[in-house]
């Protein structure tokens, strides 16, 4: 059984059809790639499966669940969490605090505790935090603030941050945009080290070196619309995708 | 721990002038200064909201209902202060609760408004329901505080007790802000979309922030109502509400001691234009400066004068540069 399929996911800004239709699979401990030239609804789609939108129509089922129309928070707490285009992190806290964050779901705060003990996190949520800082390389800059560290840096913790969650199935949106090839290549061994340890992943990339030599399977979308799937190799043969990507040729205009 | 010790001492050392104060200083200085408390305790309370990216600017609406309830309740009913106090603060936080379930979906500007409208609505209610509050005339004869059969009747005694209410709530409202639910909320203030993709369910912890502020305002309230013994609908309006705000601004968001700061500075230094027009111009002035020359607040201000220092220290070679 796959752990996240849509079925007709479909969403309408006005009379914009920015997602129409779209029906998308992804197996158990996949790495699957989202592409699409820009305005092809692939953030749309994010936000849809993620529960920052509500689909127009159409049904996301993930881990055998119906989970269309769920509030993000809910959606979290089952196990599917994404990250976030550019750098949204909460910038004035450190590296920590940020993951710290990260582990909301899976911590237990009574009134007691916020009230009478002198700890904010107690320490094996520190050291939990402290473990997955170190995974993700970034356990040197575990102290400093958020808005301080370099971009790449910045990109990795927002994947830091989604881990400590838990997820069962990964969203990563745009995970190497921006990195040279040393850092993209390096994020991108991340992303199969976290597959290797039993969380499946579905990304949406710009990057089509990272997206080919990472991705297992590849959905590419275009003006909303699945216009093919498979393997990297049949993707990036594709007339279809070719097409939509350079744009047809003259005699076809 | 070496930074902490001199902010320490500092505390220790204005806690015992405020204990000391009814003795060196005049009545007048022991009602000012239980004004200031009272404003303290509204302008920190406001803080959780306004962390979690909330602008309410009808803080002084849940004082107004804290502030009848109790009287009410000690004047017809004859409650103790310790139970009408409570009773004031529980309706202040329930009306909140009411308020700010549907209200607090609304981002920004919007949410805003609501409260806006809400502290406009409740000054009206006070002032149109006369049998209850006798509106315009304004409700007279609340008793003084009556605590454990004890009534507080000196000013003394009274100030007392607005010094221990302020730091009470202020050691509470630190203890939250300080813990993990006070980071929820500035994560919240910061990127409500990452904070949401991480589990967290904004919406009850942006209610909880508002509602622990209204209890807390109607505590400052219902004190309130049984120090002046004489309430006002108009006293409530939009203008308390926007200089609790303005104290939180001008003190500085940055820090928990921002909206302590700013409350003390401005309810003191405001003090000789207290009910007249002025007030208001004095206000927006001290807003102005603020945002103009230190954005930060107050509470940034040590820190830009040691800045400044240095930076002449470094310009001008002289031996304790080298220091």
């Amino acid at each position: 059984m796959p752990i996240l399929e849509t079925r007709d996911l479909t969403k309408h800004f006005g009379g914009l059809a920015a997602v129409s239709h779209v029906g998308l699979t992804v197996g158990e401990g996949e790495i699957v790639g989202l592409i699409g030239p820009n305005g092809a609804g692939k953030t749309t789609c994010f936000n849809l499966l993620s529960g920052f939108l509500r689909p127009t129509a159409g049904t996301i089922v993930f881990g055998g669940e119906d989970i269309t129309g769920l509030r993000p928070h809910q959606v979290a707490a089952r196990g599917l969490v994404r990250t976030f285009q550019l750098t949204t992190l909460f910038h004035e806290m450190t590296a920590l605090e940020n993951v710290l964050l990260g582990l909301h779901l899976h911590a237990r705060a009574g009134l007691r505790q916020v009230l009478f003990s002198r700890r904010i996190f107690p320490p094996d949520e520190v050291a939990r935090s402290s473990e997955i800082l170190a995974f993700t390389g970034l356990a040197a800059v575990a102290d400093q603030l958020a808005r301080n560290l370099p971009h790449g840096h910045q990109r990795v913790l927002g994947i830091a941050m989604a881990l400590a969650a838990r997820p069962r199935l990964l969203l990563l949106d745009e995970p190497v945009t921006g990195m040279n090839l040393e850092e993209s290549g390096r994020v991108m061994a991340l992303v199969k080290t976290i597959r290797d340890r039993g969380t499946t992943i579905l990304l949406v990339e710009h990057n089509m070196k990272a997206v080919m030599g990472t991705c297992e399977r590849i959905v590419v979308l275009n003006f909303g619309q699945k216009l093919a799937e498979g393997t990297p190799a049949a993707v990036s043969t594709s007339a279809a995708v070719i097409e939509a990507y350079l744009g047809a040729g003259l005699e076809h205009a | 721990m070496r930074r902490s010790a001199p902010i320490a001492t500092a505390l220790l050392v204005v806690l015992v002038l405020l204990l000391l104060l009814p003795f060196g200083g005049g009545d007048y200085y022991v009602y000012l200064l239980a004004l200031v408390f009272i404003n303290v305790i509204l302008s920190a309370s406001l803080r959780p909201s306004l962390t979690c990216g909330q602008l309410n600017i009808g803080h002084s609406a849940f004082m107004c209902i804290g502030a009848y309830t109790s009287a009410l309740l000690a004047k017809n009913l004859a409650v103790p202060f310790e139970i009408s106090l409570l009773g004031g603060a529980v309706l202040a936080a329930g009306v909140g609760l009411a308020i700010g379930y549907p209200s607090l979906r609304l981002r920004g500007v919007y949410f805003a408004m609501v409260t806006v409208a809400f502290v406009e609505a409740t000054r009206l209610v006070a002032q149109i329901w006369v049998p209850l509050t006798r509106g315009n005339a304004g409700l007279s004869g609340v008793p003084k505080p009556r605590i454990l059969g004890m009534t507080l009747a000196t000013r003394t005694s009274q100030y007392y007790l607005a010094l221990c209410l302020m730091l009470v709530v202020l050691l509470i409202l630190y203890k939250l802000e300080y813990s993990r639910l006070g980071l929820v909320w500035k994560s919240i203030g910061m990127a409500d979309n990452l904070a949401q993709s991480l589990g967290v369910n904004i919406a009850n912890y942006k209610l909880l922030a508002f509602t622990l502020g209204c209890f807390f305002a109607g505590v400052a309230g219902a004190f309130y109502a049984h120090f002046i013994r004489f309430l006002f609908p108009p006293e409530f309006g939009f203008l308390l509400a926007t200089n609790i705000l303005v104290y939180n601004f001008v003190g500085g968001r940055g820090h928990f001691a921002g909206p302590i700061v700013g409350a003390v500075f401005l309810s003191l230094l405001s003090e000789p234009f207290r009910g007249s027009p002025y007030e208001t111009i004095f206000y927006s002035i001290v807003m102005l400066l603020t945002i103009l020359f230190l954005p930060g607040g107050l509470i940034t201000l040590p820190g830009k004068l040691v800045g400044l220092r240095r930076r002449r220290t470094v310009t001008a070679p002289s031996p304790s540069s080298a220091v």
